[in-house]
């Protein structure tokens, strides 16, 4: 018998717990001819903001150690070509699709949530909260409880769609931020999103980003997403959780899900081997049949 | 699969791989992203330009030099084994048919992508059409795919750095010069970005349609990340990122913003 990789994060169901992250497999339809966009648990498209964003000078990226730095800065072509361009095509896959929802300030999320709400199509909002908030100097809206209580109560009122926050590494504990989130309305919590980062070039003396400092991603941040995502699951048991960071093979995922969480995001593996997130919903089947298990659930969170 | 790592010029190898959907369907200009290895580090497939494809038997080749721990996992790939690769990918060169004489500006490592073009091109010339060929390196034994453009019967005009051979100077000096000639002239450029930015200044002064082939660092390969992004003039008078690896990374001079 097939084992059951349905899951149910709160009132997001999910055929199977595999999903791309965001910014990571463009606007959704980038890799149709690759991918069988059928076969994925969800999609979560590029970051949108209210207008469009041209995003950061080049160099945007740079390779690490088993991992890359980024600095996109956000470049999108706008919640309203998403919504009138993308979305009607993207929707022909049956696929649910979760819109990663970014601003440089509260009313902008507000705004943009509300759009993609009112469209109908789109099955959950993820809150980008690792922008830089115009408000207070550009530090990142997830660093503070405050802010990220702010962004979410705000969404929250803005919408009926399941809301995800997606949580920033880049603070000493990471429980107070997941918590004011969470009372402030979001449904799922999602983890982590890139780790701030520099790297230099010493043939030309520079920073190998034009914008100095990125996001870490890729497999050099597997520890740190899984430390958080136990932090997290410790102080809050009860709340659906989804975890990404550093995923490029179906042990990775497994591992995620062995630590608690509902369902796992790949994220830069998807550069390297577009085709992953569907092996990785193979290889799931195939554990959990060596294993002897017909469901998911049966592995959740069974390392505490 | 791989068919043979051919051992080249300036110490670099050419790896010939057996694909038939990317031997027929590549166009000069365009590359494929490689990936030798299975694990994560080195993490980023490669793109590499096509230096020749031949749909018949089904086979295309690039060229690399063994400089990292890529491209040492690249030269160790066995005859006969498997090399992950996306493509043909991106845009490609379009030959100015109005011009009398195309003009391929290769610099360093630039020059594979210009030596596809310049095989598909020969075939196609008119009577009073004409191939000439500027290359640019830092030394003589650094000069790429001497032999394939001579085979054509194209005419080759070489500058070296330290005047090894040809010219003592820039590459960029040759085209200056060419481009007074009496010869309706179109450009074709692949080499160091701060080349381009030459090659493009030289041809918008004086109207010669030129093409580009720039290199930026590239992720994805398939327009996913926004990585590779190219800064572009928009109609409206404006400014846009375009992808180096879709849109890209053959552009028009005039649509490239240098800044």
């Amino acid at each position: 018998m097939t084992p059951d990789l349905r899951v149910n994060l709160g009132s997001l169901a999910l055929r199977n717990p595999v999903m791309v992250a965001a910014g990571t497999f463009g606007y959704g339809l980038e890799y149709r001819d690759l991918v069988d966009l059928s076969q994925l648990g969800a999609i979560v498209t590029k970051s949108l903001t209210l207008a469009p964003r041209m995003g950061n000078l080049p160099p945007r990226v740079a390779e690490t150690p088993a991992g890359m730095l980024n600095a996109i800065g956000l470049q999108n072509d706008g919640v309203d070509a998403f919504v009138l361009e993308t979305l009607p095509r993207l929707r022909d896959y049956g696929t649910p699709i979760i819109a990663s929802v970014a601003g440089e300030t509260v009313e902008e999320y507000v705004v943009v949530a509300e759009k993609l709400s009112r469209t109908g199509g789109v099955a959950a909002l993820e809150l980008n909260l690792s922008c830089p908030n115009q408000a207070r100097g550009g530090i990142e809206f997830g660093v503070s409880p405050e802010l990220t209580a702010q962004v979410v109560a705000a969404v929250r009122q803005a919408t009926d769609l399941p809301l995800i926050a997606k949580l920033t590494p880049n603070v000493g504990d990471i429980t107070p931020i997941a918590q004011a989130a969470v009372q402030a309305g979001a449904d799922i919590l999602c983890l982590i999103n890139t780790v701030l980062g520099v790297a230099v070039d010493a043939r030309t003396r520079q920073f190998r980003l034009a914008s100095k400092m990125g996001g870490l991603s890729g497999p050099a941040v597997k520890p740190i997403a899984q430390y958080h995502l136990w932090r997290v699951r410790q102080a809050l048991p009860e709340t659906p959780l989804i975890g990404v960071g550093g995923i490029s093979s179906v042990e990775d995922a497994i591992e995620f899900i062995l630590l608690g969480a509902h369902a796992i995001q790949i994220g830069t593996a998807n550069y390297v081997q577009p085709t992953l997130a569907q092996e990785i919903v193979q290889g799931l089947a195939e554990y959990l049949m060596e294993s002897g298990l017909n469901h998911i659930e049966a592995i959740r969170g069974v390392v505490m | 699969m791989v068919v043979e790592h051919r051992r080249r010029e300036a110490n670099l190898y050419e790896l010939i791989l057996h694909a038939p959907p990317i031997a027929q369907s590549a166009t000069p200009g365009q590359f494929v992203m490689l990936r030798p290895m299975r694990t994560h580090a080195p993490l980023w497939r490669r793109p590499y330009s096509i230096l020749r494809a031949n749909p018949d038997k089904g086979v295309f080749s690039v060229l690399y030099s063994v400089q990292s721990a890529f491209t040492e996992l690249l030269s160790m790939k066995p005859i006969g084994s498997t090399v992950q690769t996306l493509g043909p990918l991106g845009s490609y060169f379009q030959p100015v048919r109005s011009a009398r004489r195309h003009i391929l500006v290769a610099g360093g490592v630039g020059a594979p992508p210009l030596c596809f073009f310049a095989a598909r091109l020969a075939p196609t010339l008119q009577a009073d059409e004409r191939i000439l060929i500027l290359e640019g390196a830092r030394t003589a034994d650094l000069l790429i795919g001497m032999d394939e453009f001579r085979a054509l019967g194209a005419e080759v005009r070489i500058a070296t750095d330290d005047g090894s051979k040809g010219y003592q100077g820039y590459v960029t000096d040759l085209l200056a010069a060419a481009l007074n000639e009496p010869v309706e002239s179109a450009v074709y450029a692949c080499g160091p970005n701060r080349m381009l930015r030459v090659v493009a200044q030289l041809c918008l002064e004086r109207g010669v349609p030129c093409q580009i082939s720039l290199d930026a660092p590239m992720p994805c390969g398939m327009g996913v990340c926004l990585g590779c992004a190219v800064k572009v003039n928009t109609p409206d008078g404006g400014a846009w990122y375009k992808r180096a690896c879709v849109e890209g990374p053959v552009f028009w001079a005039e649509e490239v913003c240098w800044e």
